[in-house]
């Protein structure tokens, strides 16, 4: 934690060093964040592009308040959002969460990463984005309700009763895989 | 263990575990680069912006400030303050209009001060009779003499 406040420290004063460790640091935990929301790797890996872009740009007058981790993982769940609405309309289902990781680079990466993100990544496809995302904050992000809440612009109540319909929900269709 | 046992226990350990490619990391750090690059160029944060980022620094400008204006009220409206009390020395009306304690009271505050000695003598002594006998005025006189070599 001290690490850390001393890497933004001297980000802040213009260490691209820094940067690259904080950076090293951060990367794949956002880019799994990023590959749930949005279930396409290649969407997923240009938004935390951007995200690292965007923070890189504040550099001198970046102010933190809670934990970096809190911070990124904040813009990514925005920015995910956003990429979200304005992707095309097509109807994004299983067979689109199948084809996720297809942009990956090197096909032994991508074929490790499959068989570990994919399952709950399908799971989660079926849930309500909306309710999606705050799981995938607190569960897997670690964020507090009332974080995600101001993080997301809801009220801490929105926030928990997303979590639990969309546990609710996934519940409901794990029940029905095993059944089958 | 069934993932519909504990539904958040399955969901925290089916988190995914991805890497970034390589070529991912090259294009993003040389982006964020020459963000940081552009931002350090388009202006270099002033040493004051720097000191007035922390909030010890704004808590101490916002006290300086405070106090500034409360020195300039101050200096603006002074506050009133009463006049010196007149200290009497002397207990009795004839003791007060003595050259002594008009000069002390003269000392103490003025003009003033022997002025209002003055009146309040005069009202320690009661209103005046409409008629004085000589002898009565002898009589008062000496009496006033004989406390005073007392």
């Amino acid at each position: 934690m001290i690490d850390e406040k001393i890497l933004v420290w001297k980000f802040n004063r213009g260490s691209k060093d820094a940067f690259q460790m904080l950076y090293e640091k951060y990367k794949d935990d956002l880019l799994g964040l990023a590959i749930t929301l949005l279930r396409d790797r290649s969407l997923a890996e240009d938004v935390v592009h951007d995200v690292f872009v965007s923070f890189a740009g504040t550099t001198g007058s970046f102010h933190l308040s809670g934990t970096l981790k809190g911070y990124l993982s904040t813009c990514v769940a925005n920015a995910a959002r956003d990429r979200n609405r304005s992707r095309s309309r097509r109807d994004v289902g299983l067979e689109a969460a199948e084809a996720m990781g297809c942009n990956a680079g090197d096909p032994v990466e991508y074929a490790i990463d499959s068989e570990q993100s994919g399952r709950l990544t399908q799971l989660l496809g079926r849930v309500a984005y909306e309710q999606r995302e705050v799981i995938v904050l607190h569960l897997h992000q670690g964020m507090r309700f009332k974080e995600i809440a101001e993080a997301l612009g809801i009220s801490i109540n929105t926030a928990q009763s997303r979590y639990r319909y969309g546990l609710e929900k996934l519940r409901s269709i794990m029940n029905t895989m095993v059944t089958k | 263990m069934k993932p519909t046992e504990n539904i958040e226990e399955f969901v925290k350990l089916e988190k995914p575990h991805v890497t970034t490619g390589g070529s991912m990391d090259k294009w993003t750090l040389n982006d964020s680069f020459a963000a940081m690059d552009e931002t350090i160029r388009a202006g270099k944060p002033s040493a004051a912006g720097i000191i007035l980022r922390s909030r010890a620094a704004k808590l101490a400008v916002a006290a300086v400030i405070f106090v500034a204006v409360g020195l300039l009220m101050v200096y603006r409206n002074p506050p009133v303050q009463p006049p010196p009390e007149t200290v009497s020395v002397a207990k009795s009306p004839a003791e007060m209009l003595t050259a002594k304690s008009l000069i002390i009271a003269y000392r103490h505050g003025g003009i003033e001060a022997v002025e209002r000695q003055c009146d309040k003598a005069l009202k320690m002594q009661g209103p005046r009779l409409d008629k004085l006998e000589i002898k009565e005025l002898f009589a008062e006189i000496e009496t006033d003499l004989e406390r005073m070599e007392l």
